[in-house]
């Protein structure tokens, strides 16, 4: 049996809301939300991090700053890509997911073979390691949930 | 390095506070515990709580030694990232609401520490 709605228009107007709205994905839950939290700190880290380098010190390695940036974008993208319901954000989280191991991996290496325009701090440098190497980890958990949650591909 | 201080010390006590009761509760509970959200509240009353006394400190002349802005950037991230927690270990009935906390108070700690070598 359905609760009646009151009398109440924003109680209504909530209801009608939610009714709308798609079911959560199965990857936005459970496991999934520490993920997806760990996607949203990276997220603030990097970004914030990579705005501040551009703004204070960009001179010094223009590069790797604009990399660092970038990065945060990419976390900005993967974190609300994963939490969403919507038909493609499975695909957009594989992509940004993917974008990330290359970056990590590709930085790693160039911060050891051109330290001078790499070796300077940022997620991806030196494989992540300012951070506990979780931006090294991190896609390789986040594509093993994505392949878990593969049903949602298409949803 | 830097010397130990009075907010430095409460500041890491709170923390691992906050992150041992939310690991506990990862363990122990299906829903977000409620010691575990006070725990995450307490972190971000303490970042208020030292945000408003690194202004007096350097109001009062005390400037930081590394570069001002990367502290109140630090300072203004960490204030941003309590209240996400709090909001999303809520928005859902599960024990990973209380892993979120967890990250959220061991990151908090982190964040401080990189905000205490910036100052001193």
């Amino acid at each position: 049996m359905s609760q009646k709605p009151r009398n109440s228009r924003i109680m209504q107007a909530a209801q009608a809301r939610n009714a709308d709205k798609a079911p959560k994905p199965s990857r936005s839950t459970g496991l999934g939300r520490v993920i997806i939290a760990v996607y949203g700190i990276l997220a603030l880290a990097a970004t914030v991090r990579g705005a501040y380098q551009i703004v204070s010190k960009f001179d010094e390695a223009p590069v790797a700053y604009t990399l660092s940036l970038i990065s945060g974008l990419i976390y900005i993208v993967a974190t609300f890509s994963l939490s969403s319901s919507k038909s493609r954000a499975w695909l957009v989280s594989l992509w940004a997911v993917s974008i990330e191991l290359v970056g990590v991996i590709v930085v790693g290496i160039l911060s050891l073979t051109h330290p001078e325009d790499f070796a300077h701090p940022s997620v991806w440098s030196g494989f992540g390691e300012g951070y506990g190497y979780i931006p090294l980890v991190l896609p390789l958990v986040g594509l093993w949930w994505l392949y878990r949650n593969r049903s949602e591909r298409h949803a | 390095m830097f010397a130990m201080n009075g907010f430095f010390i409460a500041g890491a006590v709170i923390c691992a506070l906050a992150l041992l009761v939310a690991v506990v509760a990862t363990i122990i509970r299906k829903h977000p515990d409620d010691w575990a959200l006070i725990g995450a509240a307490a972190t971000e009353l303490f970042l208020i709580v030292y945000g408003v006394g690194a202004g007096i400190r350097q109001a009062a002349g005390n400037a930081v030694q590394g570069d001002p802005l990367e502290f109140w950037g630090y300072l203004i991230t960490a204030l941003i990232m309590p209240p996400l927690a709090f909001f999303w270990a809520v928005s859902e009935k599960s024990r990973w609401s209380n892993a979120v906390l967890a990250a959220s108070a061991a990151v908090t700690f982190i964040m401080l520490f990189r905000m205490e070598q910036i100052w001193h």
